[in-house]
């Protein structure tokens, strides 16, 4: 489901204060997170261009839709100027003169929108894209958040007891239904337990009911939390089974070194054991998961999304995919990329603060 | 602490479930229709719109000069009194008195004719402009409240050309950008207003029980979002939705024996038409300006070949497959629920794989090296064609492997395979750059924006998706475009439909139902008998009462 985590750790022994290297690391790693920034945003230009189709016909199967409407949109868009210096088009690739005026390239009016801080308008529903994200984001947040917290608090919970009653019966159940969450088919899933939740009387779609807004702030609060209940659940079981694989092999390898055992013999207690001097070593694995979880959830989400109508952002990028709507893909993915970016380099930031013999590099 | 919070999201959620369950009705609260539907408006401009969501919003918030009754006719609505000059290009209509906009202003012919220029003077609104109002000379109002609209020339089908140009307030519309106004207010004049909208939420409507045609009897509708189908079933089942516009054709059965719950089919609102498309373009006819390709198989452009594959498509067995049943074989483009229009006399090829035999053996497509497939006449090629469908389609590809079956007991053999409907667009038209594809159109209530597909003006223009050119059939098209007797153009069109299948343009397997259901314990009044089923028309929303 995600790339395997694997970070280099740097166990530092060079002679340089600690708080130089440390605050130059980070710059390295802040200069790298913007490097790679800058990055995306051009391919997310070019990435799009090389898809096939005609964004300006894109769902609109009519004979009612005539080529004059079509030339009139794609001037209204803006399609109808070269993509950039010597090439009209890049799929099908049309070479064209390489001497127009770089200013009246799509590529330039797509930096241009993007330094100003704007994202342009979506062709699709001709609204301002940063509009149609901003609603749908926060959507989104709403449940990977939640969904994030209960299965990273109930995969530690599940993983910890796993591993100190490591072989026994509760060991091998928590594994074995861990393997298969994670392995589940989150549509199916999501549509299994949209049945089972719709037989309870658990509303099956969208984030509120319809007509709600004149209610008292409670009451509405209550609805969002009853529409939240089967995305969430969902979510949870997806994710729980991870977090539980990883915190128990981890806590697993921990528990079994010296310095647990010299804990053990000082007579500590199991709380104290895992609290004072595994969990913290233990942590740095599912850290990283976590926080590469949460830049990639915000797009991965497109499944639950689209089973229980949640209107979030991965229900947006669908769309925009559907009907080739460029500006609202070029806007989520950049989104996507810059929480990715930052996810990772905060991980980075936490791992030197959970171990501090680690720095980054 | 971490766990603090955690523990204290999961009281909050299970504390709501249980508030929940104690919500109930009290005698007297709105009457609240809720609809299930799969999609939602693209926009609520009306100018910009593309898909037909918003234009299901348009005709409850707006009125325009006619309405589209579900018998396929058309009645007047804004007007009292609609009258034509001698030469057919002038038409007079008189506007009734006393009409009012939602914020309470008057309607008058002014806002009408200030409207139909808004279309007209917009060429980036795709159909508003682009199709509607093609033939639109200038538009005036007068002081007798008449709307006087000239035409270019007589057109037979003035009615279908307003049916769908939404009266717009000018006091609104005229201070605003037409490109970028997102009209979220949604001042109209129909029987519903905008309450509340949510984009690929919920659209809330409230009823205009001013309105001086058709005042609602219920208080509120509701159309929610289900981008699930399967979720918007289970919603009518348990009650969260009155009514679903659309289903799953493996929901049909189950729904059909759920306690109140009553199922309706038939021919959908908005008729559209599913075609197997052959490209048969001529090489003297490729469009190489416009980027033909024109790669198709040659065999395809003799009529003897697609006829024998007419012969040995069992259309009803794709109907019972692919729709479960609900559906009708198809003859030509134009579907059987254009009522009047559709030429109900055409007899279709009869399924018969050993006439198809016979045909292709006599024209001399004959299996040359045994190897199952035939071969071209001359022996240069053999009968394999490439079949390519758009892979957003969910019916599609059960159809090609039906077909695989079918054809290949002919001799003919297929290459399938899913296109980005993008791409197959690209490889579409003009390019011919295919041999047979699936695929399908919408339709206006007037017939001649499909017969216009097979015309040969639509060749280089990207229309045409066979590249049929047939010269008797273009000047029939020109005929029944300024043919002002509505019978003389009808048997024109009829004749037109003979022609092309006689051609075998296409195999038409099949016009597709509709399948609705409501809830029989939430409103009665439902409208169920027309030609057209939609349930969520006008019609039916402005006579359903709640259950007593």
């Amino acid at each position: 489901m995600h790339p395997p985590a694997s970070r280099r750790v740097h166990v530092y022994l060079r002679s340089e204060s600690p708080e130089l290297m440390r605050t130059r690391a980070i710059l390295q790693k802040a200069a790298w997170a913007v490097f790679t920034v800058v990055f995306v945003i051009l391919l997310n230009f070019f990435l799009f261009r090389v898809l096939p189709g005609d964004p300006a016909r894109a769902g609109m199967r009519d004979p009612r839709l005539r080529k004059e409407a079509v030339e009139a949109l794609q001037a209204r868009f803006g399609l109808d100027q070269p993509v950039i210096n010597c090439f009209e088009s890049l799929n099908p690739v049309k070479l064209g003169r390489c001497d127009v005026n770089p200013f009246e390239t799509q590529f330039f009016r797509y930096m241009q929108n993007l330094l100003r801080g704007e994202l342009g308008i979506s062709y699709h529903t001709n609204r301002p894209v940063i509009d149609i994200l901003g609603e749908r984001l926060w959507n989104t947040v709403l449940l990977i958040g939640a969904g994030q917290v209960l299965s990273i608090v109930l995969g530690m919970l599940l993983g910890v007891l796993a591993a100190w009653r490591a072989r026994s019966a509760l060991d091998f159940t928590a594994v074995g239904a861990s393997l298969v969450a994670w392995s589940l088919p989150t549509f199916w899933l999501g549509i299994l337990l949209l049945f089972w939740g719709s037989s309870l009387g658990l509303p099956v779609a969208g984030k509120a009911t319809p007509g709600m807004s004149s209610m008292p702030l409670l009451a509405q609060w209550t609805d969002i939390g009853r529409h939240m209940l089967l995305p969430t659940l969902t979510y949870t079981i997806i994710y729980m089974g991870e977090y539980t694989l990883i915190m128990r092999s981890s806590l697993l390898e921990v528990l079994s070194e010296d310095y647990i055992l010299t804990a053990r013999a000082k007579g500590l207690n199991a709380v104290q054991i895992l609290r004072d001097h595994a969990m913290k070593n233990a942590m740095l694995p599912l850290v990283t998961v976590i926080a590469i979880n949460l830049g990639f959830t915000v797009a991965g989400v497109i499944q639950i999304e689209s089973v229980f109508s949640w209107p979030g952002l991965g229900n947006a990028i669908y769309e925009a995919v559907v009907r080739r709507d460029y500006p609202v893909l070029q806007g989520a993915f950049l989104l996507i990329a810059v929480t990715v970016i930052l996810a990772n380099f905060l991980a980075d930031l936490t791992y030197s603060l959970l171990d501090p013999r680690v720095t980054v590099e | 602490m971490k766990f603090m919070y955690s523990r204290i999201v999961l009281l909050l959620l299970i504390g709501s479930v249980l508030l929940s369950a104690c919500g109930g009705g009290g005698a007297n609260q709105p009457a609240v229709v809720r609809i299930g539907w799969a999609g939602s408006p693209d926009t609520l401009n009306p100018g910009n719109a593309i898909l037909s969501t918003s234009y299901t919003i348009y005709e409850l918030v707006y009125d325009s000069m006619y309405e589209l009754q579900l018998d396929g006719s058309y009645a007047l609505s804004l007007a009292d009194t609609a009258s034509v000059s001698e030469d057919g290009t002038v038409w007079t209509f008189k506007i009734r008195d006393g009409l009012k906009w939602h914020d309470g202003q008057p309607l008058t012919a002014e806002d009408i004719a200030w409207t139909y220029n808004l279309y007209k003077d917009t060429p980036e609104y795709p159909y508003l402009n682009g199709y509607y109002t093609t033939y639109f000379d200038t538009i005036t109002s007068t002081e007798a409240n008449e709307v006087v609209l000239t035409l270019t020339e007589a057109i037979p089908n003035i009615e279908s050309q307003l049916v769908f140009l939404y009266i717009l307030p000018k006091h609104i519309w005229e201070g605003v950008d037409k490109l970028e106004y997102e009209n979220l207010d949604m001042i109209g004049s129909g029987p519903f207003k905008l309450a509340e909208y949510a984009q690929n939420e919920f659209v809330r409507l409230t009823a205009n029980k001013e309105h001086f045609l058709t005042p609602p009897k219920v208080d509120e509708v509701i159309y929610q979002t289900f981008e699930n189908q399967d979720a918007l079933v289970q919603a009518i089942r348990s009650g969260q939705v009155d009514m679903i516009t659309e289903m799953p054709g493996t929901a049909m059965e189950s729904l059909k024996n759920e306690e109140n719950v009553k199922l309706v089919t038939g021919a959908p609102y908005s008729p559209g038409v599913t075609d197997i498309i052959f490209n048969q373009i001529a090489p003297e006819n490729c469009p190489t300006a416009e980027g033909g390709l024109c790669t198709g198989h040659p065999a395809l452009q003799d009529r003897t070949v697609r006829l024998a594959m007419a012969h040995a498509t069992d259309k009803q067995q794709l109907i019972d497959v692919i729709l479960l049943g609900l559906g009708t074989p198809g003859l030509t483009l134009i579907p059987d629920g254009l009522g009047s229009w559709f030429n109900n006399t055409l007899k279709d090829y009869e399924f018969n794989p050993d006439e198809a035999n016979r045909l292709l053996d006599e024209a001399g497509y004959l299996d040359a090296d045994g190897d199952g497939t035939r071969d071209m006449p001359d022996g240069s090629r053999p009968l394999t064609f490439r079949l390519n469908w758009p892979s957003d389609s969910i019916d599609a590809p059960r159809m090609a492997e039906l077909l695989g079956e079918m054809w290949l007991k002919i001799g003919i053999s297929l290459e399938p395979g899913a296109v980005d409907p993008d791409a197959l667009t690209a490889q579409c038209c003009p390019a011919f750059d295919f041999d047979i594809m699936l695929w399908g159109w919408a339709s206006d209530p007037d017939p001649s924006a499909l017969l216009y597909v097979y015309t040969s003006d639509a060749i280089p223009y990207g229309s045409s998706e066979t590249g049929y050119s047939n010269p008797a059939y273009d000047e029939m098209y020109a005929n029944q475009q300024v043919e002002l007797n509505a019978e003389a153009r009808r048997k024109i069109v009829w004749d037109m439909q003979k022609l092309v299948h006689d051609d075998v343009v296409y195999i038409i397997p099949y016009y597709a139902g509709a399948a609705q259901a409501y809830r029989t314990d939430r409103f009665s009044g439902w409208i169920t008998d027309q030609v057209k089923l939609e349930l969520g028309d006008v019609s039916s929303l402005v006579v359903i009462e709640p259950v007593k």
